[in-house]
Order: structure tokens, then sequence, then C-alpha cells
């Protein structure tokens, strides 16, 4: 059992339902991995893949990449680059947000600055 | 409000509507010949990368630092389109309508008028209805494509029109339509009513990947340094006017009155040179797209949007009378066109139907 391998599993199993293009060796090839690679990750009987395969079956299931990420107990390699750029800062804005309600965290945009024209 | 999400422009009017939301991206393109013909739609291929020019105070110019806003890579000669995206509400059976007037170098695409700081008759485009602009209005069911040009070396609309190189880039205004209009022309539908229309959007967009894959789309034009240097000639572009394509600016169909004033959004989205570009991010810009006649050599599509039920607007006369890049460098004695050669895209063209238009199938 894992998180991850349920979650594509069940999104993969609805998709089925509507389209025969949703098979475990059709996903699995346009995703550039093995159907048995495939059916164990499913199954929870393998470790979650890479960060590239996750994006690839994020991209083939309509799934948001971070969220696959996420529940693979990763993080996206473009997130840690930012983070790696200014750890202390982004550390800490992390931290901030933490325990805020959602509704609070959408407020947090930068707005395009308009000046003189 | 308006947000940069990575590439596009978010203009959202929280205090109008919640769905209030209106994104515009800028895309590349290839550059169509300017000749006697009247080309088709080109492609997108790609999107240029957006940059707040406040991320960048050292290396830009005091002025755009002043004017806020955004910036943009483009190669002189290069072209662009301008996309508008608006929210769909399902409840509502639309998207929310948005005016939008679109300036180069602070003169209107639409009327050629300099830039007023309020919409007035006829000057602006409305969206859904108009999905993209492609270029100056110069005739009722025609644009000139927008290309980059050194601004200062006199290509620019602007300095053809006004004998100033004061401003360049592209100047952005939106209004959302007022509530009370929006709520009253499309009311609120009861959810077991809602359907989500069975059309399929079709994005005016075209993977290149068979470019990729031979490297086509790697070819760059050089830019002319030599003729920058001794011109004096800033890193800044301004837009002037290429071929002639077939486009129609839509009339606004619900009337001057309902674009809700005191809400406007705007936006100064600077044009850097594709080298000022990387000498201020660090970061390469996207390549050239391809040239038309590789382009339609290799049989991709082109494109008609056509919707019959709607008034246009036509070019005014000063916009007619607007001379291309082209014909100015002809004068000059500075040819600045590379690869102008014509192509025959007849055969090629995909026609998208606008939401009210006749249905057409199998136009390839």
């Amino acid at each position: 059992m894992s998180r991850f391998g349920d979650h594509i599993r069940a999104r993969r199993e609805v998709l089925g339902a509507e389209s025969p293009e949703y098979g475990l060796r059709k996903v699995a090839s346009r995703a550039g991995i093995s159907p048995t690679y495939l059916s164990h990750l499913e199954n929870g009987k393998t470790d979650p893949p890479s960060a590239e395969v996750i994006e690839a079956l994020a991209h083939e299931l309509g799934e948001n990449a971070d969220v696959l990420l996420a529940l693979a107990g990763k993080v996206s390699p473009r997130l840690v680059e930012i983070i790696a750029k200014r750890p202390e800062l982004f550390a800490s804005v992390i931290e901030q947000f933490a325990d805020l309600p959602d509704h609070a965290i959408v407020r947090v945009v930068r707005e395009v600055r308009d000046g003189e024209w | 409000m308006l947000e940069l999400n990575g590439d596009t422009l978010k203009f959202t009017f929280p205090e109008v509507h919640p769905d209030a939301e209106l994104t515009i991206t800028f895309v590349r393109t290839l550059r169509i010949p300017d000749d006697d013909k009247t080309y088709p739609l080109p492609p997108g291929l790609g999107t240029f990368p957006l940059q707040h020019v406040d991320d960048h105070r050292e290396r830009v110019p005091a002025k755009w630092l002043e004017h806020g806003g955004v910036m943009l890579p483009m190669f002189q000669a290069e072209a662009l389109w301008i996309k508008f995206s608006s929210k769909h509400l399902y409840n509502r059976r639309t998207k929310y309508p948005f005016a939008v007037k679109i300036g180069t170098g602070k003169i209107s695409a639409i009327t050629g008028d300099e830039w007023v700081k309020i919409i007035s008759e006829n000057d602006y485009c409305v969206v859904p209805e108009q999905p993209w602009i492609d270029g100056y209005a110069v005739d009722d069911d025609q644009v000139r494509q927008f290309v980059a040009a050194p601004l200062g070396a006199g290509f620019t609309a602007e300095e053809q029109l006004t004998g100033k190189a004061d401003h360049g880039g592209i100047q952005i205004e939106v209004y959302p339509m007022d509530f009370l209009t929006f709520d009253k022309k499309f009311p609120k539908i009861e959810p077991r009513e809602v359907k989500t229309s069975g059309g399929v959007l079709r994005g005016k967009s075209v993977k290149c990947s068979a470019f990729a894959a031979t490297g086509l789309n790697t070819r760059s034009l050089t830019l002319n340094d030599s003729m920058e240097q001794e011109r004096g000639v800033s890193a800044e572009m301004g837009i002037g006017a290429g071929g002639k394509m077939k486009q129609e600016i839509f009339k606004d169909p619900h009337g001057m009155d309902v674009w809700q004033r005191s809400q406007k959004a705007r936006c100064f989205v600077h044009l850097a040179n594709s080298m000022a570009w990387e000498a201020i991010t660090g970061k390469k810009p996207p390549a050239t797209p391809v040239t038309a006649s590789v382009y339609t050599g290799q049989g991709y599509p082109w494109f008609d949007y056509y919707d019959e039920s709607r008034e246009v607007l036509g070019g005014t006369d000063k916009l007619k009378g607007l001379k291309s890049i082209m014909e100015l460098g002809f004068q000059k004695g500075m040819p600045m066109l590379p690869e102008n050669e014509s192509v025959d895209p007849s055969d090629k063209v995909f026609v998208i139907k606008g939401k009210a238009g006749p249905v057409r199938v199998g136009a390839w």
C-alpha cells in the first residue's frame, strides 16, 4: 500500500472508464516506463520513482505534478532550486505559512507595479 | 489587480466579480512576408518570457523603472501577436467580458491616435469576441503585423506618427464589464441547467517538434550591431508595421457605457532587444522562430478566424497611411527584413470559427 500508488491507480481507472487510452500499458508507454514498473508502483511494491517520472505521470493523468510529488514524499527539483538559492529566506517564509489557512495564503500575490506613463 | 504568472499577465478584478479574470500572453510567431499579398494568420510558436522590470533595477533604463510593468525580449524584425483569454463562467454561459486597449509606443494599434488614459469610441477591442490581435488595424479585415524594430532608427509606428522615439514598448489597458450590466446580460442559470459546451477550444498554436528535431528552430537572425552602434540606437525596441494579414478587429457589441472605468488596470510592456535581455537577465532569449517560407514548405497550417456575425472596425486613415518597416527601409536604403520571400499558404489554412459563426468542417 502506498498513497502515491493508490492515487495514480485510482486516477488511471477513472480516466480508463472513459477511454481505452488509459490502460496500464498505454499510460506506461506514454510516460516512458514499463507496464510492470507502473503496476509495481500502483501496488506499492516499489518506492516512488524519480521526479521526472512523476512529472511525466502527472502530465499523462492530468494531475498537478506538485501534488503527485508530495504524495511520493518529494519536492519538485524546480522548487528545490528556488529554495537553494535563498534557503534562509524561503525556509522562514514557508515556516510562517505552515499553519495559515488556505484563504490567507492565496492573498499573498505580487502585483505588477504600474508607474507613470 | 495585475499579476505576472510565468509568461502570463493575469488581470483580476475581485471588486467587480470573483471570476472577472483576463489573461494576456505575447506569442512568438513567424514574420509574414511584406509583399503585395494578404496572408492568413500565422501560428503561435510559444510565448515570450516576461519579467518584472523591478527585478532588474540596476540594469534597465531609468525610464523603464518610471513606467513600471514588465519586459520581454525581441529580436530585430521578429513578430508577435497578443492572445487574450477570459475565464469561462459556466453558470453564466459566457466568459467574463473585457474592453482592452492596445498601444505600441503609446499609439493606439486600433486608431493610430496618441494614447489617452480613458477609453473612447472604437479605440479598443472586446474580449471574448476578439481572441487575439496580430497588428495595426489598417482596413476592414486587414492588419499589418506587429514587428520589432530598434527604437530611434525611425521604423516604429510611434516615430512615424509622432516624429519622436519617446516611449517604445507595448501598452495595455483593461476594463471589466460593470457587474450590474453583466448580471443583466448574462443572468445566473440554475446548476441543473448548466451544461459544459461541447465545442473544443482551438488555440492558434502549433507545436513544432519537427523543427526542433532538425534544428531549424535554433536558427536566429543576427542583430545588425554595426548599424545600432553607428546610429546610437538603444537596446530598446519598438513596434512597427510588417506585412498584411487578414484579421478583423470586432466592434464593441455592448456599447461603451458598460465598461467600468473606475476599475481599469494597465501594464507597460517594455521590449528589450534580445542581446540586451541576456545582459539584463543573464538568460538567453528564445530562439527566433522559423521563417514563413520554411514553415510553409513543411506543410504546417496557417489560420483564419471567422465570425461573420459581428461588425468590424475598419482601419482609420492614420493607420491606413502607415508605412511598413519594409517600405521605410527601402526609402532609407537600409534593408530591414531579411528572408521576405513570398509564400503561398492558401491550401494550408485551418479555419477557426467564432462563437456565433456557422459550422465549417474539413477546411484543411
